[in-house]
Protein backbone atom coordinates (compact mmCIF):
# COMPACT_ATOMS: atom_id res chain seq x y z
CA UNK A 1 0.00 0.00 0.00
CA UNK A 2 1.15 3.57 -0.83
CA UNK A 3 0.29 6.36 1.63
CA UNK A 4 0.75 8.69 -0.82
CA UNK A 5 -1.89 7.22 -2.90
CA UNK A 6 -4.03 7.41 -0.03
CA UNK A 7 -3.23 11.45 0.80
CA UNK A 8 -5.08 11.98 -2.83
CA UNK A 9 -8.35 10.23 -1.78
CA UNK A 10 -8.16 12.12 1.58
CA UNK A 11 -7.17 15.66 0.06
CA UNK A 12 -10.13 14.96 -3.17
CA UNK A 13 -12.58 13.84 -0.44
CA UNK A 14 -11.56 16.79 1.88
CA UNK A 15 -12.07 19.46 -0.68
CA UNK A 16 -15.65 18.03 -1.55
CA UNK A 17 -16.67 17.73 1.82
CA UNK A 18 -16.00 20.85 3.21
CA UNK A 19 -18.19 22.32 0.33
CA UNK A 20 -21.21 20.17 1.91
CA UNK A 21 -23.38 22.30 4.11
CA UNK A 22 -25.34 18.62 5.06
CA UNK A 23 -21.92 17.63 6.34
CA UNK A 24 -20.00 20.55 7.87
CA UNK A 25 -23.05 22.06 9.40
CA UNK A 26 -23.45 19.52 12.32
CA UNK A 27 -19.75 19.02 12.57
CA UNK A 28 -19.24 23.19 13.25
CA UNK A 29 -22.80 23.85 15.12
CA UNK A 30 -22.38 20.92 17.75
CA UNK A 31 -19.17 21.60 18.99
CA UNK A 32 -19.89 25.21 19.15
CA UNK A 33 -22.85 24.29 21.62
CA UNK A 34 -20.76 22.20 23.42
CA UNK A 35 -17.32 23.44 23.86
CA UNK A 36 -18.45 27.39 23.98
CA UNK A 37 -22.42 27.85 24.49
CA UNK A 38 -22.80 25.23 27.36
CA UNK A 39 -19.93 26.46 29.41
CA UNK A 40 -20.69 29.71 29.07
CA UNK A 41 -24.21 29.28 30.24
CA UNK A 42 -23.19 26.97 33.59
CA UNK A 43 -20.03 30.18 34.48
CA UNK A 44 -22.40 32.67 33.90
CA UNK A 45 -25.47 31.95 35.28
CA UNK A 46 -24.58 29.84 38.19
CA UNK A 47 -27.99 31.05 40.19
CA UNK A 48 -30.18 28.88 37.87
CA UNK A 49 -27.66 25.72 38.47
CA UNK A 50 -27.94 26.39 42.52
CA UNK A 51 -31.65 26.93 42.56
CA UNK A 52 -31.66 23.44 40.18
CA UNK A 53 -29.05 21.08 42.12
CA UNK A 54 -28.86 22.25 45.58
CA UNK A 55 -29.35 19.29 47.74
CA UNK A 56 -30.67 16.99 44.46
CA UNK A 57 -30.09 13.24 44.55
CA UNK A 58 -28.34 14.11 41.06
CA UNK A 59 -25.25 15.79 42.75
CA UNK A 60 -25.27 13.66 45.89
CA UNK A 61 -24.69 10.33 43.46
CA UNK A 62 -22.02 12.44 41.68
CA UNK A 63 -20.46 13.29 45.11
CA UNK A 64 -20.79 9.94 46.49
CA UNK A 65 -19.11 8.38 43.28
CA UNK A 66 -15.81 10.61 43.33
CA UNK A 67 -12.49 8.97 44.04
CA UNK A 68 -11.58 9.92 47.52
CA UNK A 69 -8.39 12.21 46.66
CA UNK A 70 -11.19 14.16 44.66
CA UNK A 71 -13.55 14.83 47.55
CA UNK A 72 -10.41 15.85 49.23
CA UNK A 73 -9.72 18.31 46.74
CA UNK A 74 -13.10 19.92 47.12
CA UNK A 75 -13.09 19.77 50.43
CA UNK A 76 -12.41 23.40 50.78
CA UNK A 77 -14.93 24.04 48.35
CA UNK A 78 -18.17 25.98 48.53
CA UNK A 79 -21.46 24.02 46.96
CA UNK A 80 -21.75 26.42 44.14
CA UNK A 81 -18.53 26.31 43.36
CA UNK A 82 -18.94 21.85 44.23
CA UNK A 83 -21.73 22.09 41.33
CA UNK A 84 -19.79 23.84 38.93
CA UNK A 85 -16.73 21.68 39.05
CA UNK A 86 -18.84 18.57 39.14
CA UNK A 87 -20.69 19.62 36.18
CA UNK A 88 -17.71 21.17 34.01
CA UNK A 89 -15.34 18.49 34.88
CA UNK A 90 -17.54 15.56 34.97
CA UNK A 91 -21.05 15.40 33.33
CA UNK A 92 -20.08 17.59 30.56
CA UNK A 93 -17.21 14.70 29.65
CA UNK A 94 -19.34 12.43 27.44
CA UNK A 95 -20.62 15.25 25.17
CA UNK A 96 -16.85 15.56 24.19
CA UNK A 97 -17.13 11.61 23.26
CA UNK A 98 -20.59 12.69 20.89
CA UNK A 99 -18.49 15.23 18.86
CA UNK A 100 -15.90 12.67 17.46
CA UNK A 101 -18.23 10.50 16.74
CA UNK A 102 -20.61 12.20 15.27
CA UNK A 103 -18.36 14.08 13.13
CA UNK A 104 -16.28 10.99 11.93
CA UNK A 105 -19.66 8.69 11.18
CA UNK A 106 -20.74 11.95 9.34
CA UNK A 107 -17.76 12.21 7.41
CA UNK A 108 -17.42 8.56 6.71
CA UNK A 109 -21.40 8.09 5.98
CA UNK A 110 -20.84 10.79 3.25
CA UNK A 111 -17.80 9.74 1.86
CA UNK A 112 -18.95 5.77 1.72
CA UNK A 113 -22.37 6.10 1.30
CA UNK A 114 -22.51 9.38 -0.65
CA UNK A 115 -20.14 8.25 -3.65
CA UNK A 116 -22.28 5.08 -3.86
CA UNK A 117 -25.53 7.75 -3.81
CA UNK A 118 -24.09 10.41 -6.41
CA UNK A 119 -22.53 7.76 -8.67
CA UNK A 120 -19.34 8.99 -8.42
CA UNK A 121 -17.31 5.62 -6.79
CA UNK A 122 -17.47 3.40 -10.26
CA UNK A 123 -14.77 6.21 -11.50
CA UNK A 124 -13.21 5.99 -8.27
CA UNK A 125 -12.71 1.84 -8.64
CA UNK A 126 -11.67 2.11 -12.42
CA UNK A 127 -8.55 3.61 -10.71
CA UNK A 128 -5.41 1.86 -10.35
CA UNK A 129 -5.88 2.72 -6.58
CA UNK A 130 -5.69 -0.45 -4.38
CA UNK A 131 -8.59 -1.21 -2.44
CA UNK A 132 -6.89 -0.55 1.30
CA UNK A 133 -5.29 2.79 -0.35
CA UNK A 134 -9.21 3.42 -0.93
CA UNK A 135 -10.49 2.60 2.55
CA UNK A 136 -7.27 3.92 4.28
CA UNK A 137 -7.91 7.94 2.08
CA UNK A 138 -11.40 7.93 3.26
CA UNK A 139 -10.72 6.42 6.85
CA UNK A 140 -7.93 9.76 7.13
CA UNK A 141 -10.48 11.80 5.68
CA UNK A 142 -13.06 10.90 8.30
CA UNK A 143 -10.81 10.54 11.20
CA UNK A 144 -8.64 13.40 10.70
CA UNK A 145 -11.25 16.59 10.50
CA UNK A 146 -13.01 14.82 13.67
CA UNK A 147 -10.04 14.64 15.86
CA UNK A 148 -9.25 18.13 15.29
CA UNK A 149 -12.45 19.58 15.68
CA UNK A 150 -12.44 17.47 18.94
CA UNK A 151 -9.43 18.98 19.77
CA UNK A 152 -10.19 22.18 18.77
CA UNK A 153 -13.28 22.13 20.94
CA UNK A 154 -11.58 20.87 23.71
CA UNK A 155 -8.91 24.05 23.83
CA UNK A 156 -12.07 26.44 23.61
CA UNK A 157 -13.77 24.64 26.28
CA UNK A 158 -10.56 24.78 28.66
CA UNK A 159 -10.07 28.42 27.37
CA UNK A 160 -13.58 29.48 28.85
CA UNK A 161 -13.78 27.18 31.40
CA UNK A 162 -10.32 28.48 32.92
CA UNK A 163 -10.36 32.06 31.48
CA UNK A 164 -13.97 32.27 33.99
CA UNK A 165 -13.13 30.37 37.17
CA UNK A 166 -9.66 31.13 38.10
CA UNK A 167 -10.64 33.74 40.26
CA UNK A 168 -13.24 31.93 41.51
CA UNK A 169 -10.92 28.28 42.30
CA UNK A 170 -7.58 29.83 42.13
CA UNK A 171 -6.37 27.37 40.16
CA UNK A 172 -6.49 25.98 36.26
CA UNK A 173 -9.83 23.21 36.34
CA UNK A 174 -8.38 22.16 33.06
CA UNK A 175 -6.70 19.97 31.60
CA UNK A 176 -6.78 16.92 33.74
CA UNK A 177 -5.51 13.44 32.87
CA UNK A 178 -8.61 12.24 32.78
CA UNK A 179 -9.64 14.97 30.08
CA UNK A 180 -6.33 14.28 28.25
CA UNK A 181 -6.75 10.50 28.42
CA UNK A 182 -10.15 11.29 26.90
CA UNK A 183 -9.48 13.47 24.45
CA UNK A 184 -6.26 12.20 23.60
CA UNK A 185 -7.56 8.41 23.73
CA UNK A 186 -11.10 7.55 23.80
CA UNK A 187 -12.10 10.07 21.70
CA UNK A 188 -9.47 8.76 18.74
CA UNK A 189 -10.84 5.18 20.11
CA UNK A 190 -14.65 6.34 19.60
CA UNK A 191 -14.01 7.91 16.15
CA UNK A 192 -12.52 5.14 14.41
CA UNK A 193 -15.47 2.95 15.93
CA UNK A 194 -17.76 5.70 14.46
CA UNK A 195 -15.52 4.89 10.99
CA UNK A 196 -15.79 1.06 11.37
CA UNK A 197 -19.59 0.99 11.68
CA UNK A 198 -19.97 3.50 9.16
CA UNK A 199 -18.50 2.07 6.53
CA UNK A 200 -19.88 -1.54 7.45
CA UNK A 201 -23.33 0.24 7.17
CA UNK A 202 -22.39 2.40 3.72
CA UNK A 203 -21.83 -1.23 2.09
CA UNK A 204 -25.17 -2.33 2.70
CA UNK A 205 -27.58 0.98 2.07
CA UNK A 206 -27.37 2.73 -0.74
CA UNK A 207 -27.38 6.37 0.92
CA UNK A 208 -25.83 9.11 2.81
CA UNK A 209 -28.76 9.78 4.90
CA UNK A 210 -29.65 6.58 5.56
CA UNK A 211 -26.12 5.70 6.91
CA UNK A 212 -26.12 8.60 9.05
CA UNK A 213 -29.15 8.19 10.85
CA UNK A 214 -27.93 4.23 11.51
CA UNK A 215 -24.79 5.57 12.34
CA UNK A 216 -26.50 8.17 14.80
CA UNK A 217 -27.39 5.05 16.69
CA UNK A 218 -23.53 5.29 18.03
CA UNK A 219 -24.62 7.99 20.73
CA UNK A 220 -26.51 5.65 22.37
CA UNK A 221 -23.41 4.09 24.08
CA UNK A 222 -21.96 7.92 24.99
CA UNK A 223 -25.53 8.60 26.54
CA UNK A 224 -25.20 5.34 28.89
CA UNK A 225 -22.06 7.00 30.01
CA UNK A 226 -23.77 10.35 30.50
CA UNK A 227 -26.16 8.56 32.36
CA UNK A 228 -23.55 6.61 34.64
CA UNK A 229 -22.45 10.31 35.69
CA UNK A 230 -25.51 11.19 36.46
CA UNK A 231 -25.79 8.28 38.70
CA UNK A 232 -22.43 8.03 40.04
CA UNK A 233 -22.25 4.61 39.22
CA UNK A 234 -19.61 5.70 36.59
CA UNK A 235 -17.34 8.27 36.81
CA UNK A 236 -14.86 9.26 34.23
CA UNK A 237 -11.91 9.04 36.15
CA UNK A 238 -8.56 8.26 35.00
CA UNK A 239 -9.00 4.46 35.16
CA UNK A 240 -12.14 4.32 33.85
CA UNK A 241 -11.25 6.07 31.04
CA UNK A 242 -8.36 3.82 30.60
CA UNK A 243 -10.29 0.88 30.93
CA UNK A 244 -12.66 2.18 28.47
CA UNK A 245 -10.25 3.46 25.78
CA UNK A 246 -8.67 -0.10 25.80
CA UNK A 247 -12.64 -2.20 25.35
CA UNK A 248 -13.09 0.83 22.38
CA UNK A 249 -9.80 0.03 20.72
CA UNK A 250 -10.70 -3.75 21.11
CA UNK A 251 -14.11 -3.27 19.12
CA UNK A 252 -12.28 -1.08 16.71
CA UNK A 253 -10.06 -4.28 15.83
CA UNK A 254 -13.09 -5.88 15.27
CA UNK A 255 -15.19 -3.52 13.37
CA UNK A 256 -11.86 -3.16 11.09
CA UNK A 257 -12.01 -6.51 10.53
CA UNK A 258 -14.80 -6.53 9.18
CA UNK A 259 -14.90 -3.16 6.89
CA UNK A 260 -11.74 -4.41 5.57
CA UNK A 261 -13.50 -7.86 4.23
CA UNK A 262 -16.46 -5.54 3.34
CA UNK A 263 -14.77 -2.56 1.27
CA UNK A 264 -14.09 -4.51 -2.03
CA UNK A 265 -14.21 -3.12 -5.46
CA UNK A 266 -16.57 -6.08 -6.55
CA UNK A 267 -18.71 -5.84 -3.64
CA UNK A 268 -19.37 -1.98 -3.44
CA UNK A 269 -19.81 -2.40 -7.07
CA UNK A 270 -22.57 -4.69 -7.32
CA UNK A 271 -24.19 -3.05 -4.08
CA UNK A 272 -24.24 0.27 -5.77
CA UNK A 273 -26.51 -0.45 -8.53
CA UNK B 1 -0.79 -7.80 -31.88
CA UNK B 2 -3.99 -7.68 -29.58
CA UNK B 3 -5.37 -5.49 -26.84
CA UNK B 4 -7.74 -7.29 -25.80
CA UNK B 5 -8.33 -10.74 -25.73
CA UNK B 6 -11.14 -12.89 -23.84
CA UNK B 7 -11.72 -16.10 -23.44
CA UNK B 8 -14.73 -17.88 -22.29
CA UNK B 9 -15.93 -15.08 -20.11
CA UNK B 10 -18.38 -15.45 -17.49
CA UNK B 11 -20.12 -13.77 -15.03
CA UNK B 12 -22.44 -14.94 -12.84
CA UNK B 13 -24.10 -13.00 -10.14
CA UNK B 14 -26.34 -14.79 -7.73
CA UNK B 15 -27.31 -17.43 -10.19
CA UNK B 16 -28.19 -14.96 -13.37
CA UNK B 17 -25.82 -14.85 -16.04
CA UNK B 18 -24.84 -11.60 -17.15
CA UNK B 19 -22.01 -12.76 -19.61
CA UNK B 20 -21.83 -16.44 -21.34
CA UNK B 21 -19.08 -18.07 -22.27
CA UNK B 22 -17.49 -14.73 -24.30
CA UNK B 23 -15.00 -14.67 -26.46
CA UNK B 24 -13.58 -11.93 -28.32
CA UNK B 25 -10.12 -9.64 -29.33
CA UNK B 26 -9.47 -6.47 -30.21
CA UNK B 27 -6.58 -5.38 -32.19
CA UNK B 28 -4.34 -2.52 -31.26
CA UNK B 29 -5.14 0.91 -32.32
CA UNK B 30 -9.07 -0.30 -33.73
CA UNK B 31 -11.72 1.01 -32.64
CA UNK B 32 -14.18 -1.88 -31.83
CA UNK B 33 -18.07 -1.77 -31.03
CA UNK B 34 -19.91 -3.62 -28.73
CA UNK B 35 -23.45 -3.32 -29.40
CA UNK B 36 -26.75 -5.33 -28.03
CA UNK B 37 -29.65 -4.28 -25.96
CA UNK B 38 -30.11 -2.99 -22.50
CA UNK B 39 -29.59 -5.79 -20.34
CA UNK B 40 -27.23 -7.30 -23.01
CA UNK B 41 -24.14 -7.56 -20.49
CA UNK B 42 -22.29 -4.97 -21.77
CA UNK B 43 -21.61 -2.79 -18.83
CA UNK B 44 -20.62 -5.71 -17.01
CA UNK B 45 -18.38 -6.79 -19.90
CA UNK B 46 -16.72 -3.29 -19.52
CA UNK B 47 -16.28 -3.74 -15.68
CA UNK B 48 -14.66 -6.88 -16.29
CA UNK B 49 -11.96 -5.50 -18.65
CA UNK B 50 -11.64 -2.75 -16.74
CA UNK B 51 -10.70 -4.88 -13.81
CA UNK B 52 -13.33 -3.52 -11.32
CA UNK B 53 -15.30 -7.26 -11.31
CA UNK B 54 -13.57 -10.33 -11.45
CA UNK B 55 -15.00 -13.06 -14.59
CA UNK B 56 -16.76 -16.20 -12.70
CA UNK B 57 -14.79 -18.36 -15.27
CA UNK B 58 -12.44 -17.65 -18.27
CA UNK B 59 -9.61 -15.43 -19.01
CA UNK B 60 -9.23 -11.36 -20.14
CA UNK B 61 -5.76 -10.06 -21.17
CA UNK B 62 -5.83 -6.13 -21.94
CA UNK B 63 -2.98 -4.84 -23.12
CA UNK B 64 -1.24 -8.49 -22.18
CA UNK B 65 -2.04 -8.34 -18.82
CA UNK B 66 -4.87 -10.97 -16.73
CA UNK B 67 -7.53 -8.55 -15.43
CA UNK B 68 -7.87 -11.34 -12.66
CA UNK B 69 -3.49 -11.63 -11.63
CA UNK B 70 -2.56 -7.94 -12.34
CA UNK B 71 -5.98 -6.12 -11.77
CA UNK B 72 -3.39 -2.84 -10.94
CA UNK B 73 -1.79 -2.74 -14.00
CA UNK B 74 -4.67 -3.43 -16.23
CA UNK B 75 -6.54 -0.24 -14.26
CA UNK B 76 -3.22 2.08 -15.09
CA UNK B 77 -2.78 1.29 -18.90
CA UNK B 78 -6.96 2.03 -18.83
CA UNK B 79 -9.50 4.65 -19.45
CA UNK B 80 -12.97 4.09 -18.31
CA UNK B 81 -16.20 6.34 -19.40
CA UNK B 82 -18.30 4.77 -17.34
CA UNK B 83 -22.49 4.38 -17.53
CA UNK B 84 -23.12 7.59 -15.39
CA UNK B 85 -20.42 10.55 -15.82
CA UNK B 86 -19.08 9.73 -12.17
CA UNK B 87 -17.84 13.24 -11.38
CA UNK B 88 -17.56 15.19 -8.19
CA UNK B 89 -19.96 17.79 -8.49
CA UNK B 90 -18.81 20.05 -5.67
CA UNK B 91 -15.49 20.21 -7.28
CA UNK B 92 -14.21 21.93 -10.41
CA UNK B 93 -13.18 20.44 -13.60
CA UNK B 94 -9.78 21.27 -12.74
CA UNK B 95 -10.31 19.58 -9.58
CA UNK B 96 -11.80 16.67 -10.71
CA UNK B 97 -9.16 16.05 -13.54
CA UNK B 98 -6.23 16.76 -11.30
CA UNK B 99 -7.40 13.94 -9.12
CA UNK B 100 -7.89 11.55 -11.80
CA UNK B 101 -4.49 12.34 -13.44
CA UNK B 102 -2.99 11.75 -9.80
CA UNK B 103 -4.86 8.55 -9.18
CA UNK B 104 -3.83 7.14 -12.82
CA UNK B 105 0.21 8.09 -11.47
CA UNK B 106 0.38 11.28 -13.41
CA UNK B 107 2.65 12.71 -10.84
CA UNK B 108 4.41 15.81 -12.48
CA UNK B 109 2.73 18.19 -11.97
CA UNK B 110 2.97 20.40 -15.01
CA UNK B 111 2.55 17.80 -17.55
CA UNK B 112 -0.29 17.43 -15.46
CA UNK B 113 -1.81 20.69 -16.27
CA UNK B 114 -1.09 21.06 -19.77
CA UNK B 115 -3.23 17.72 -20.05
CA UNK B 116 -6.02 19.01 -18.06
CA UNK B 117 -5.61 22.35 -20.19
CA UNK B 118 -5.37 20.24 -23.71
CA UNK B 119 -8.39 18.30 -22.68
CA UNK B 120 -10.49 21.48 -21.47
CA UNK B 121 -9.35 23.46 -23.95
CA UNK B 122 -10.66 20.42 -26.69
CA UNK B 123 -14.09 19.95 -25.24
CA UNK B 124 -14.70 23.87 -24.75
CA UNK B 125 -14.77 23.57 -21.41
CA UNK B 126 -11.99 25.81 -20.55
CA UNK B 127 -13.48 29.26 -19.87
CA UNK B 128 -15.77 27.26 -17.22
CA UNK B 129 -12.36 25.85 -15.37
CA UNK B 130 -13.12 27.19 -12.27
CA UNK B 131 -17.09 26.85 -12.28
CA UNK B 132 -18.33 24.05 -9.77
CA UNK B 133 -19.17 20.94 -11.51
CA UNK B 134 -23.60 20.87 -10.87
CA UNK B 135 -23.46 24.16 -12.87
CA UNK B 136 -22.73 21.96 -16.02
CA UNK B 137 -25.49 20.73 -18.52
CA UNK B 138 -25.21 16.96 -19.10
CA UNK B 139 -23.39 16.97 -22.52
CA UNK B 140 -20.84 19.05 -20.32
CA UNK B 141 -20.79 16.58 -17.85
CA UNK B 142 -20.09 13.99 -20.39
CA UNK B 143 -17.74 15.38 -22.09
CA UNK B 144 -15.74 16.18 -19.28
CA UNK B 145 -16.04 12.11 -18.04
CA UNK B 146 -14.76 11.73 -21.55
CA UNK B 147 -11.80 14.28 -20.81
CA UNK B 148 -11.42 12.45 -17.38
CA UNK B 149 -10.99 8.74 -19.24
CA UNK B 150 -8.50 10.68 -21.53
CA UNK B 151 -6.33 12.48 -18.70
CA UNK B 152 -3.78 9.81 -17.90
CA UNK B 153 -2.90 9.36 -21.81
CA UNK B 154 -4.56 5.46 -21.71
CA UNK B 155 -3.05 2.28 -24.02
CA UNK B 156 -6.83 1.36 -24.07
CA UNK B 157 -9.95 3.39 -23.65
CA UNK B 158 -13.39 1.85 -22.96
CA UNK B 159 -15.94 3.95 -23.98
CA UNK B 160 -19.78 3.12 -22.52
CA UNK B 161 -22.51 5.44 -24.74
CA UNK B 162 -19.81 8.52 -25.28
CA UNK B 163 -22.34 10.16 -27.54
CA UNK B 164 -24.91 9.97 -24.67
CA UNK B 165 -26.64 13.34 -23.83
CA UNK B 166 -24.80 15.28 -26.78
CA UNK B 167 -25.94 17.53 -28.90
CA UNK B 168 -24.93 16.82 -33.29
CA UNK B 169 -22.41 19.38 -32.96
CA UNK B 170 -20.52 17.74 -29.35
CA UNK B 171 -21.61 14.17 -30.85
CA UNK B 172 -19.58 14.84 -33.79
CA UNK B 173 -16.09 16.35 -31.89
CA UNK B 174 -16.46 12.84 -29.92
CA UNK B 175 -16.76 10.33 -33.10
CA UNK B 176 -13.94 12.91 -34.53
CA UNK B 177 -11.53 12.64 -31.17
CA UNK B 178 -11.97 8.79 -31.28
CA UNK B 179 -11.05 8.65 -35.25
CA UNK B 180 -7.62 10.83 -34.04
CA UNK B 181 -7.14 8.41 -30.93
CA UNK B 182 -7.27 5.37 -33.05
CA UNK B 183 -5.22 6.45 -36.06
CA UNK B 184 -2.91 9.08 -35.06
CA UNK B 185 -2.41 7.73 -31.56
CA UNK B 186 -3.10 3.90 -32.30
CA UNK B 187 -4.97 3.79 -28.66
CA UNK B 188 -7.53 1.04 -29.01
CA UNK B 189 -11.18 1.93 -27.98
CA UNK B 190 -13.74 -0.41 -26.81
CA UNK B 191 -16.98 0.78 -28.01
CA UNK B 192 -20.53 0.35 -26.32
CA UNK B 193 -23.51 2.28 -27.98
CA UNK B 194 -26.95 2.13 -29.21
CA UNK B 195 -25.74 5.04 -31.76
CA UNK B 196 -25.93 2.29 -34.62
CA UNK B 197 -24.40 4.87 -36.80
CA UNK B 198 -22.06 5.48 -34.72
CA UNK B 199 -20.80 2.44 -34.76
CA UNK B 200 -21.29 2.09 -39.18
CA UNK B 201 -19.04 4.87 -39.28
CA UNK B 202 -15.94 4.38 -36.87
CA UNK B 203 -15.88 0.70 -35.77
CA UNK B 204 -13.29 -1.61 -37.23
CA UNK B 205 -14.88 -4.68 -35.43
CA UNK B 206 -18.39 -4.83 -33.94
CA UNK B 207 -19.69 -7.87 -31.65
CA UNK B 208 -23.30 -7.66 -31.43
CA UNK B 209 -24.37 -9.50 -27.70
CA UNK B 210 -27.46 -10.51 -26.33
CA UNK B 211 -28.59 -11.93 -23.17
CA UNK B 212 -24.48 -12.12 -22.47
CA UNK B 213 -24.26 -14.53 -25.11
CA UNK B 214 -22.13 -13.03 -28.76
CA UNK B 215 -24.31 -13.45 -31.67
CA UNK B 216 -21.55 -12.24 -33.93
CA UNK B 217 -18.26 -10.68 -34.60
CA UNK B 218 -17.83 -9.27 -37.91
CA UNK B 219 -17.05 -5.66 -40.02
CA UNK B 220 -19.72 -3.31 -39.81
CA UNK B 221 -19.53 -3.39 -43.50
CA UNK B 222 -19.63 -7.18 -43.80
CA UNK B 223 -23.00 -7.52 -41.19
CA UNK B 224 -25.04 -5.07 -43.28
CA UNK B 225 -24.07 -6.97 -46.95
CA UNK B 226 -24.71 -10.33 -44.65
CA UNK B 227 -28.57 -9.25 -43.64
CA UNK B 228 -29.00 -7.59 -47.00
CA UNK B 229 -32.18 -9.49 -49.14
CA UNK B 230 -32.58 -9.11 -52.79
CA UNK B 231 -31.59 -6.02 -54.55
CA UNK B 232 -34.12 -3.42 -54.31
CA UNK B 233 -34.72 0.26 -56.02
CA UNK B 234 -37.13 3.12 -55.22
CA UNK B 235 -38.30 5.02 -57.95
CA UNK B 236 -39.46 8.45 -57.13
CA UNK B 237 -42.48 9.76 -59.53
CA UNK B 238 -44.28 12.92 -60.22
CA UNK B 239 -47.87 11.10 -60.41
CA UNK B 240 -48.39 6.46 -60.14
CA UNK B 241 -50.49 5.56 -62.43
CA UNK B 242 -51.57 1.80 -63.02
CA UNK B 243 -49.91 2.00 -66.56
CA UNK B 244 -46.89 3.00 -64.92
CA UNK B 245 -47.43 -0.26 -62.15
CA UNK B 246 -47.46 -2.45 -65.27
CA UNK B 247 -44.82 -1.20 -67.54
CA UNK B 248 -42.36 -1.77 -64.29
CA UNK B 249 -43.47 -5.06 -63.63
CA UNK B 250 -43.05 -5.88 -67.53
CA UNK B 251 -39.52 -4.71 -67.38
CA UNK B 252 -36.78 -7.45 -67.59
CA UNK B 253 -35.41 -9.48 -64.09
CA UNK B 254 -38.47 -7.81 -62.07
CA UNK B 255 -39.50 -10.33 -59.16
CA UNK B 256 -42.61 -7.92 -57.79
CA UNK B 257 -43.36 -4.18 -57.43
CA UNK B 258 -44.97 -2.77 -55.04
CA UNK B 259 -46.20 1.17 -54.11
CA UNK B 260 -45.29 3.46 -51.37
CA UNK B 261 -47.24 6.72 -51.52
CA UNK B 262 -45.43 8.51 -55.39
CA UNK B 263 -42.66 5.81 -54.99
CA UNK B 264 -42.40 2.38 -56.73
CA UNK B 265 -40.47 -0.13 -54.62
CA UNK B 266 -38.74 -2.50 -57.25
CA UNK B 267 -37.46 -6.31 -56.29
CA UNK B 268 -35.09 -6.87 -58.85
CA UNK B 269 -32.53 -10.16 -60.00
CA UNK B 270 -29.76 -7.55 -60.17
CA UNK B 271 -28.63 -4.03 -59.84
CA UNK B 272 -27.82 -4.19 -64.13
CA UNK B 273 -31.36 -4.40 -64.94
CA UNK B 274 -31.86 -0.39 -63.05
CA UNK B 275 -31.82 1.22 -66.64
CA UNK B 276 -33.95 -0.55 -68.57
CA UNK B 277 -36.70 -0.77 -66.00
CA UNK B 278 -36.62 2.95 -65.53
CA UNK B 279 -36.39 3.27 -69.38
CA UNK B 280 -39.67 1.07 -69.46
CA UNK B 281 -41.02 3.71 -66.72
CA UNK B 282 -40.41 7.14 -68.79
CA UNK B 283 -41.21 5.58 -72.34
CA UNK B 284 -44.49 4.71 -70.39
CA UNK B 285 -45.24 8.59 -69.70
CA UNK B 286 -43.22 8.51 -66.07
CA UNK B 287 -42.15 11.63 -65.01
CA UNK B 288 -39.27 10.19 -62.79
CA UNK B 289 -37.87 12.40 -59.91
CA UNK B 290 -35.45 9.75 -57.87
CA UNK B 291 -33.92 6.49 -58.31
CA UNK B 292 -31.87 4.93 -55.49
CA UNK B 293 -30.63 1.38 -54.25
CA UNK B 294 -32.04 0.18 -51.37
CA UNK B 295 -29.12 -0.76 -48.95
CA UNK B 296 -29.50 -2.55 -45.56
CA UNK B 297 -27.60 -0.61 -43.01
CA UNK B 298 -26.13 -1.98 -39.89
CA UNK B 299 -29.40 -1.57 -37.88
CA UNK B 300 -30.78 -3.76 -40.16
CA UNK B 301 -28.53 -6.32 -39.59
CA UNK B 302 -28.37 -5.60 -35.69
CA UNK B 303 -32.64 -5.81 -35.45
CA UNK B 304 -32.42 -9.05 -37.66
CA UNK B 305 -29.91 -10.64 -35.51
CA UNK B 306 -31.36 -9.37 -32.43
CA UNK B 307 -34.71 -10.21 -33.26
CA UNK B 308 -34.30 -13.74 -34.91
CA UNK B 309 -33.13 -14.79 -31.16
Amino acid sequence: MRIRKALIVFDKDWRDIRRNWEVMAPIIIVPVLISLVIPLIVTLIPGSLNSNLQGSSFLENILNGLPPQLKAELAGLNETQIIKYVMLLYFFAPFFLIIPIMASSVIASDSFAGEKERKTIEALLATPLTDSELLLGKILVSFVPAMIVTAVSFLVYSLVIDLLTFNEYGWLLLPTLSWLLLIFGMAPAIALLGIGVSVIISAKVKGFREAQQISALLVLPVLVLLFGQATGSLILGPIVVSGLTMVLLLLDLIVFRVSVHLFRREEIIITSK
Amino acid sequence: MQSIVSENLTRIFNGFTAVNDLSFKVNEGDIFGMLGPNGAGKTTTIRILAAILSPTSGEVYVGGYNTSLEPVKVREIVGVLTENPSLYDRLTPIENLDFFARAYGVDDPSKRSAKIKDLLEYFDLWERRSDRVYTFSKGMKQKLAIARALVHDPEIVFLDEPTSGLDPRSSKDIRELMEKLSHKENQTILLSTHRLEDAQRLCNQVMIIDKGQLLTISSPEALRLQSTGAPTVRIQLTMLSNNLIDAAKKAKQVTSVHVEGNELVVVIEDYSATPALVKNIVEAGGMVLSVHQVESTLEDAYLKLVEER
